[in-house]
């Protein structure tokens, strides 16, 4: 075999567009920076430990050459007793202080670690609703788990681990300078094969490592998917189909591992032979010093032992390097959402007043495309505003312009004459809510899941508010009443549960206007029946703009607005419409038969 | 097996009795990879236990003065380099390929294993053990086994050399060999409780990272509504337990790192003691001291494999208890049946509700209840979870045929299909009868848009059948996942095709269009729709009212909403109060109401 090609697909390339940004490299240095001074203590902390450790570890050789010494050149008086002494007080300190290398590595890789994923999350939560909207949690979701894992091995091991191994080595290297300047010339023999052996290979193990990494996990995701849509598997006949994809991915995958062990086949040699030129050139070299008489017995027996102990600290650097080249993307990965501008807004805005007004709004999401064109809207507030039009005409994004998720870019829409998108997110949510078929329920308690919509409230409000929306009687059914763990993992609740929680939280957060976006398409229509006359109770009194796909929804609106291709194109209540005998008016009629 | 020819054609029938025996099943199916590593581990570790040796021979060399024996010590010195670098390098070929082809086999059983379970993993348990088994289970395993080998080498190195040392320098080498096994043996008691930290460690990191991308996965709905800092406060408690957990593993294993230096390092010293007075009497030369105490050093290195090994059955041994258990999960009722396999053809008939839907036909049935809707979707495609009265295609009970002839003459599409992440290409590249173009499927289920957005969302795929759909189509909306799975179901083209609420998500303006496609694109062919719209409703030849378990109304839309109040109450949705209201006065008011509607409509 003469060596083995990167396979031609590569697992780790992303599928998808990147949509939040990955870090420059100036701002992964200047998080590691900050990262390092943050825990300088701790850093210089293990690096005297492990100085004393390395120290307390060449005293045994140290002593051993000593006795040889002695021994050869027929000396009478041994000092045995002392040696031994000295020899178990060395190796009493080295264990002790290895156990604290060990210990104070794995505390200071723990504590970054905890400080790296916790500085993401509060990042994250951070983040302008627009720009989740835009970008989808899923970038954002493969971050906080891929990459926080990749890390959480550099952290956890390698960087104290490369700490620990260059003191290490250059401490060794060091012991052998002080005991026999000569021997130390001879290992640098080795430095030119190591060098261009670690040249070629970390030139392209960590991209391999990557690759073998992603390529491992699509095969466990490949069978994840056939379980999690067994249904569909089964009904479709694709069971042999899904076989052969499991068997694609492991062919993909082992195609990289093959890879890598080439990569290793190449490197194990080359560090072998470094081994071996260093302990040759230090035995025959020094041997042939000592024959001269440049050097001791003595001197040589230490160098030699002292020259095999270097085999664990280039070991250990080579074994945990490329963990840190590949952490290193993660870690552009991570801190690449610190370089999002947090929106702080303008803090002295404040609405007057519940009128929401849009002023000819223009707003596209890709440069020259438009996809709402010259909207005018007055919502008076107290109505209840319908929006209907086929997928795609844009109602969608009306709302979330009306909840203030986007800036429009052209036009103004404001609440009581102060400018939405000008103002602080955690403002606007005071005010405005969105509802999206979005109903996620949060692994935790069920209160947990409550009172994140008003953080004070009491378990009397809580289950006010459940009453409020017809959930206090499965809820109270709960072996746990509040404390019941939902979510994945814990209770699961059926959708219309979910559903009966987000509308909760909305009692709970009072807002006085509010964005429903099909926010029971997901429901079997046939479930919603109950939930419609609670939510009906829950809006009553307040300014709801729905996103209707069902008609009856429309049919019980003040005001329904037809979206079409960006436009408004019929405006009014539902008997003018119908009246009107237009679009909406076909539609009617089709739909109520 | 070499690498490059896996997957296995075929992974073989396992012996999943019990975890040892599906351990001792994979090691003998690998016998050939275990006895290569076997050989290459021998060679490795006698090789690098033959470098003391070479020390002591160059000291004594030097030290009488012989300055051919210290060229004769090079010599050997390059053999043993030699040994050691082709040795180690082949050893972990041949312990890496092990472990890749036991965790290949592995993997392999288990995809079989899931779609031969196909439905009967809806229930979480086993799902769950699936995922766990793959993901995490399969990688101990494969260490587990492949260490074998590589641990059989290191112990006999460390007789070989401790015999070895007994032989060349008999006073010294008996220390060794009393201290040795102490040596190898002395943290095995601790290996437990570490692994058992490390557990918990782990276990606490899953949960950790579970806080964090539950909180990731519902973010939208936090910045809507508030609460980051009750999320965040709970996630940085979690954190800060895998902090905690993780330090308290350390510990443990920083104690023994630490019993790993005194331990060898005691018998060094005894070696010392021992040697140097022998070498006063003359009765050791300081060659074999520098010998003996350098192999002592050396023979850590094999010692460690005592633990690894101690610490891989440890571990592997829960694996291979759950793989096992997973591996003879079983479908609860039979899938071979007890008829010949054919695809009947004719009227679709279900003798426990009564429902027929007439072959050629579009029906469409209403149903109060949900999850009774469910059921009897389920039971329209035969071989239901919970067995009973088989449903009839063209007189034929389906319940009797291979599971295979069933699904392929009858699709039932769930309320909840899932699209499979992929191409769009290969998401529609299902079996099918072939009539049905895939660009025709997509037009009837009105998937326009869904290709725009598909194509905007993917990385330089012009075309959109390139394009990626995410896991479960995530990155899709609901409406629009259920139009790509009605497209997918119409391209299979089934003999019967049974949708439930297929168009749920769906708004008013494009369920209006689908139910027309849906029309023209299954004419001729039996459907079978589960539905409460009026539009789809409305679009059926045939309109099925179940209530309570029975076919308890037939006609078209128009007629039942009229003369069939249940049916009205389902389809239009009044309140229960309502329609409680509606049934004390239907009699009276039966000639009102309908005024009413034609009025309305």
């Amino acid at each position: 075999m003469i060596g083995v090609a990167p396979p031609v697909y590569d697992p780790a390339a992303p599928t998808t567009a990147t949509t939040l940004p990955v870090g420059a490299a100036t701002t992964v240095r200047a998080y590691v920076a900050e990262l390092f001074r943050r825990h300088r203590r701790a850093f210089l902390l293990l690096v005297a430990v492990n100085t004393v450790a390395v120290v307390a570890s060449m005293v045994g050789p140290y002593l051993l050459g000593g006795l040889v010494e002695r021994v050869s050149d027929g000396a009478r008086e041994l000092h045995l007793g002392l040696t031994a002494g000295l020899f178990v007080l060395a190796l009493a300190v080295q264990a002790v202080f290895v156990r604290q290398v060990r210990l104070r590595g794995a505390m200071l890789g723990e504590r970054m670690l905890a400080d790296l994923r916790e500085d993401f999350l509060v990042r994250s939560v951070g983040l302008p609703p627009g720009v989740l909207e835009r970008a989808g949690t899923g970038d954002l979701l493969s971050r906080i788990t891929t990459d926080i894992d990749r890390l959480a091995n550099a952290m956890r091991e390698a960087v104290p681990q490369l700490a620990i191994g260059g003191v290490w080595a250059l401490l060794l290297l060091g012991g052998l300078v002080v005991t026999a300047p000569p021997l130390a010339a001879a290992v640098l023999l080795a430095v030119p094969v190591l060098v261009a052996g670690c040249r070629w290979y970390f030139k392209r193990a960590p991209s391999g490592y990557r690759s073998e990494a992603a390529g491992y996990a699509a095969v466990s995701s490949a069978l994840a998917e056939t379980v999690d849509a067994s249904r569909t598997v089964e009904a479709h006949r694709l069971g042999p189909r899904r076989v052969a994809l499991s068997e694609r991915r492991i062919k993909e995958w082992t195609a990289w591992e093959r890879y890598t062990l080439w990569l290793r086949s190449v490197l194990f040699p080359v560090i072998n032979a470094v081994h071996v030129i260093v302990l040759g050139s230090v035995l025959l070299a020094g041997g042939a010093f000592v024959l001269r008489g440049w050097i001791g017995v003595g001197q040589l027996t230490t160098g030699a032992l002292v020259a095999q102990m270097l085999v664990d600290p280039v070991n250990l650097i080579l074994r945990w390097y490329d963990e840190v080249q590949v952490a290193q993307v993660s870690l552009a990965r991570l801190v690449g959402v610190r370089d999002i501008e947090p929106d702080a807004g303008d803090a002295s805005l404040a609405p007057d007043g519940r009128d929401v007004h849009a002023d000819r709004v223009h707003f596209g999401y890709r440069e020259g495309v438009d996809v709402l064109r010259n909207v005018s809207l007055e919502v008076a507030p107290g109505t209840r505003l319908a929006l209907v039009g086929p997928s795609g005409a844009g109602k969608s994004t009306l709302g979330r312009l009306l909840a203030g998720i986007y800036a429009p870019r052209d036009g103004r829409i404001t609440l009581g004459g102060a400018e939405l998108s000008r103002m602080p997110a955690e403002r606007v949510r005071s005010h405005v809510a969105l509802v999206n078929q979005e109903h996620h329920v949060f692994v935790g308690s069920l209160r947990d899941n409550l009172l994140l919509a008003r953080s004070g409230a009491t378990d009397a409000e809580l289950w006010a508010a459940l009453g409020a929306v017809d959930a206090d009687a499965w809820a109270r059914a709960l072996d746990d009443d509040l404390d019941t763990e939902v979510g994945s993992g814990g209770l699961a609740l059926t959708p219309a549960q979910a559903q009966q929680i987000a509308l909760a939280r909305l009692v709970l957060a009072d807002p006085h206007t509010l964005v429903l976006d099909e926010a029971t398409s997901l429901l079997d229509p046939r479930a919603a029946r109950h939930l419609e006359r609670s939510l009906a109770r829950v809006l009553d009194g307040r300014t709801v703009v729905a996103i209707a796909h069902r008609l009856h929804t429309a049919h019980d609106a003040d005001v329904i607005a037809v979206v079409d291709d960006g436009r408004i194109s019929e405006l009014g209540s539902h008997d003018e419409l119908v009246t009107a005998d237009g679009a909406y008016a076909a539609l009617w009629r089709s739909w109520h038969g | 097996m070499q690498i490059q020819d896996l997957p296995y054609p075929d992974p073989g029938v396992p012996d999943a009795r019990s975890g040892p025996r599906f351990l001792w099943w994979l090691w003998l199916n690998q016998l050939g990879g275990q006895l290569k590593s076997l050989a290459w581990g021998l060679l490795h570790f006698v090789s690098v236990s033959a470098l003391p040796f070479c020390v002591g021979l160059a000291v004594q060399a030097v030290v009488d003065r012989s300055g051919t024996r210290l060229a004769l010590t090079g010599a050997l010195l390059l053999l043993c380099g030699t040994g050691i670098a082709l040795g180690e390098t082949f050893l972990h070929r041949a312990a890496v390929t092990n472990w890749i082809t036991a965790a290949t086999r592995v993997q392999q059983l288990l995809a079989r294993k899931a779609a031969q379970l196909g439905s009967a993993l809806t229930m979480r348990v086993a799902a769950g053990e699936v995922v766990a088994v793959s993901t995490g289970d399969v990688e101990r395993i494969g260490w587990f086994v492949e260490a074998v080998s590589r641990f059989t080498a290191a112990a006999l190195t460390v007789v070989v050399v401790g015999a070895g040392l007994l032989v060349y320098q008999p006073a010294l080498g008996v220390v060794v060999a009393v201290g040795l096994p102490v040596v190898a043996l002395a943290v095995l008691p601790l290996l437990p409780r570490a692994t058992r930290r490390a557990d918990v460690q782990r276990e606490k990191a899953g949960r950790a990272t579970e806080l964090a991308s539950d909180t990731v996965a519902g973010l939208r709905v936090l910045r809507g509504i508030g609460g980051e800092e009750l999320f965040l406060d709970r996630y940085r408690r979690a954190s800060q337990e895998v902090r905690h957990a993780a330090v308290r593993s350390a510990r443990m294993w920083s104690l023994i790192s630490a019993l790993q230096v005194l331990l060898p390092g005691l018998l060094l010293i005894a070696v010392v003691w021992h040697g140097v007075q022998l070498a006063r009497q003359g009765r050791v030369t300081v060659g074999e001291l520098v010998t003996v105490y350098s192999a002592v050093m050396i023979l850590n290195y094999p010692l460690r494999h005592f633990e690894e090994i101690a610490m891989a059955y440890s571990f592997s041994r829960p694996s291979a208890r759950r793989t096992a258990g997973v591996l003879s999960l079983e479908r609860s009722t039979a899938t071979e049946g007890n008829r010949a396999p054919e695809v009947p053809d004719g009227d679709l008939y279900d003798p426990g509700t009564g429902l027929l839907a007439p072959a050629g036909r579009l029906t469409a049935v209403v149903c109060g209840d949900p999850d009774a809707a469910g059921r009897l979707a389920e039971r329209l495609g035969g071989h239901p979870a919970e067995p009973g009265r088989s449903v009839l295609l063209g007189g034929v009970p389906l319940d009797e045929l291979p599971l295979d002839s069933a699904r392929t003459a009858v699709l039932v599409q769930d309320k909840d299909p899932v699209l499979l992440s992929g191409t769009l290409r290969e998401l529609l590249d299902v079996p099918a009868s072939g009539t049905v173009r895939a660009a025709d499927a997509l037009d009837a289920a009105q998937c326009g848009d869904v290709l725009d957005a598909l194509v905007q969302g993917s990385l330089g795929a012009a075309d959109p059948m390139d394009a990626r759909i995410t896991e479960r189509g995530r990155s899709l909306s609901g409406g629009q996942r259920q139009r790509l799975a009605l497209a997918r179901s119409l391209i299979t083209d089934p003999e019967v095709l049974v949708l439930d609420e297929p168009t749920s998500a769906v708004d008013s303006h494009t369920e209006a269009r689908i139910a027309d496609g849906l029309r023209r694109l299954r004419s001729g062919r039996t459907t079978v729709v589960f539905t409460s719209s009026p539009l789809l409703l409305d679009r059926a030849d045939r309109v099925a009212l179940v209530a309570e378990g029975k076919v308890v109304a037939v006609g078209v839309h128009r007629e039942l909403i009229v003369s069939e109040p249940r049916y009205r109450a389902v389809v239009t949705r009044e309140t229960d109060d309502e329609l409680a209201a509606a049934d004390e006065a239907a009699l009276v008011g039966a000639r009102q109401e309908l005024e009413e509607i034609e009025e309305s409509a």
